[in-house]
């Protein structure tokens, strides 16, 4: 693992726990979210229409698409109900000293 | 025990209810039998990202055929024209038998249809399957000046599609505001608006009073003597449930099957689901028939679950949406039962929504915003109103008070 690719998103406290925020990243969009047991990251849009899952809700470990209520595990990516089917992508995320990195391919 | 399950009606609540059982029971015969020669598949997208070819066909499929036979469900093609409910059979119109021991009804809606005095019934078009969508498709791509009669969901979405493909459309609304009077006026407003940026036209409390053919041209001619010149009609003027084949039985019928809490119908080892049901929901004490995506997917597993003995009551609060240009509209709840109105936001960009409560408590809420907008206070608000929350109305109307910090208080 290159060290280069670990990108800072931002502050720990930037995040409430059981929320998200978005973080946009060159031409790419991604969420970055705080669960109970630590930070995740995913794709920013849903799998199924181009829609921004910052305006989703985050319950338990899952994401839930604000336009159709497809929802997906945040620390796996998997669609978890339809409408959205295809998985989403997920990317490491790493805290030093209280900041947030994520690994982007 | 094995027995022999039939679904009639391969679509979405047919699916589900087809999985769901499988789960729950691995020897029984699961059998769909579906008048349409498809795999089930979703509707939404026929009349938005279907008809502007942003999906195509197999982007619709629920589920491969694969996965159906890893299940060991059976489809079969066929389109079922009686039923004789005592011996527990249903006959095709070739006379093939197929007898069940339980029977779920999905048969879903059928549009309504305008019944013209001359011979032009064939010269409107409808949109509820496929191949009707094809159709369209097909038709329009000559055609400029496009008249869609009914200003309800589907028109608006066919209307918001054609004018993305270029074409003169115009709309023609029976009532005074656009999709009835469930949606409240304020945003029915704002989707009207929309569509006049977008270059449609909107005509608002006219009638239909007949239809001529003029040199291939279509000339509608309206109760206030209007005239409007069309190259092609398309119809959306509501739906009505799928029972003409139970109409002279003994199944209890009353704007749908009528069935109870467990989706059981009035005869034993019947069940309906989906579209076609005129269901008992004990959240709100009252029979209502749904017609949405979120509906025929969770009444179809209740269903599912009830016949392979899992008994199960159906309490999903309602929640449908509908996209058109770049807004998503989403409704929860049911919002024709309120004593009072409550606003948050008031511009479609950061979204607005009305929530209609009753006794202090959310019964419904309805959002319209930039497509992702209102998704999360909607959701929200079926969690409140599920668990009878009495919200504070600062919160409700305050765009800048988060109203998930609500929930998880919970
Ligand atoms: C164009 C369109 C757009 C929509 N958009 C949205 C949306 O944006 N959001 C939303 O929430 N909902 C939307 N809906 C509604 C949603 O798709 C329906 O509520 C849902 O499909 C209902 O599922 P169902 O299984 O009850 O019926 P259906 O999916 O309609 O399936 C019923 C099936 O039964 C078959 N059948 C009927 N009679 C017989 C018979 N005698 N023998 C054999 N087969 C039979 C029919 O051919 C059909 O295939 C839309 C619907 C349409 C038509
Ligand atoms: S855009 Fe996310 S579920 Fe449809």
């Amino acid at each position: 693992m290159s060290e280069e690719n670990w990108i800072e998103v931002g502050s720990t406290d930037s995040i409430e726990e059981e929320d998200l925020i978005r973080f946009d990243h060159q031409d790419k969009t991604f969420c970055v979210y705080r669960l109970t047991d630590g930070f995740y990251a995913t794709d920013g849009i849903c799998t199924h229409e181009a829609v921004h899952l910052e305006d989703g809700l985050v319950m338990d470990d899952e994401i839930e698409c604000p336009m159709h209520q497809g929802i997906f595990n945040i620390k796996s990516g998997e669609a978890l109900s339809p409408p959205a089917c295809e998985d989403l992508k997920t990317y490491p995320v790493k805290v030093d000293n209280d900041k947030i990195f994520i690994k982007i391919d | 025990m094995k027995n022999n399950i039939i679904i009639l009606g391969g679509g979405q609540a047919g699916i589900y209810a087809a999985r769901e059982i499988r789960q729950n029971d691995t020897e029984s015969n699961i059998k769909i039998l579906s008048e349409e020669n498809l795999l089930p598949y979703e509707r939404p997208p026929l009349s938005k990202d279907f008809l502007l070819d942003k999906k195509n066909e197999d982007d619709l499929y629920f589920h491969s055929i694969e996965v159906l036979k890893n299940e060991n469900i059976d489809f079969e093609n066929v389109l079922i024209n009686k039923v004789d409910f005592e011996h527990k059979k249903l006959f095709s119109k070739n006379e093939d038998v197929y007898t069940y021991d339980s029977l779920l009804i999905s048969t879903g809606s059928d549009n309504k249809r305008l019944s013209l005095d001359n011979n032009l019934n064939d010269d409107v078009y409808y949109l509820r399957n496929l191949e009707e969508a094809k159709i369209i498709k097909e038709k329009v791509s000559d055609k400029n000046k496009i008249t869609i009669i009914g200003g309800g969901f589907i028109g608006l979405e066919i209307a918001s599609s054609l004018s993305q493909l270029q074409k003169k459309v115009t709309v023609i609304e029976i009532g005074n505001q656009l999709m009835g009077r469930i949606i409240p006026k304020q945003i029915a407003d704002l989707v009207q608006n929309t569509h006049i940026e977008q270059g449609n036209e909107i005509i608002l409390n006219k009638q239909i009073d007949k239809i001529i053919k003029k040199n291939g041209i279509y000339e509608i001619l309206l109760n206030d003597n209007s005239i409007i010149e069309t190259d092609f009609v398309i119809a959306g003027i509501g739906s009505t449930p799928s029972v003409k084949l139970f109409e002279n039985t003994n199944l209890k019928l009353d704007n749908g099957i009528v069935t109870n809490q467990f989706c059981e119908t009035s005869i034993k080892d019947v069940y309906a689901a989906g579209d076609v049901c005129n269901f008992y929901h004990p959240f709100y004490e009252r029979n209502m028939r749904l017609e949405s995506y979120q509906h025929a997917q969770n009444h179809g597993i209740c269903a599912g679950k009830n016949i392979a003995g899992v008994k199960t009551e159906y309490t999903s609060i309602p929640w449908m949406w509908s996209d058109q240009f770049n807004l998503n509209l989403q409704l929860t709840g049911i919002c024709d039962d309120y004593d009072e109105i409550i606003a948050r936001g008031n511009d479609i960009n950061s979204g607005v929504i009305y929530f209609f409560l009753k006794n202090k408590i959310i019964k419904g809420a309805c959002g319209l915003g930039i497509a992702g907008k209102v998704g999360r206070d909607i959701r929200i608000t079926s969690k409140l109103t599920e668990k009878n929350t009495i919200v504070d109305k600062q919160i409700l109307s305050d765009q800048n008070q988060k109203l998930n910090k609500l929930i998880q208080k919970q």
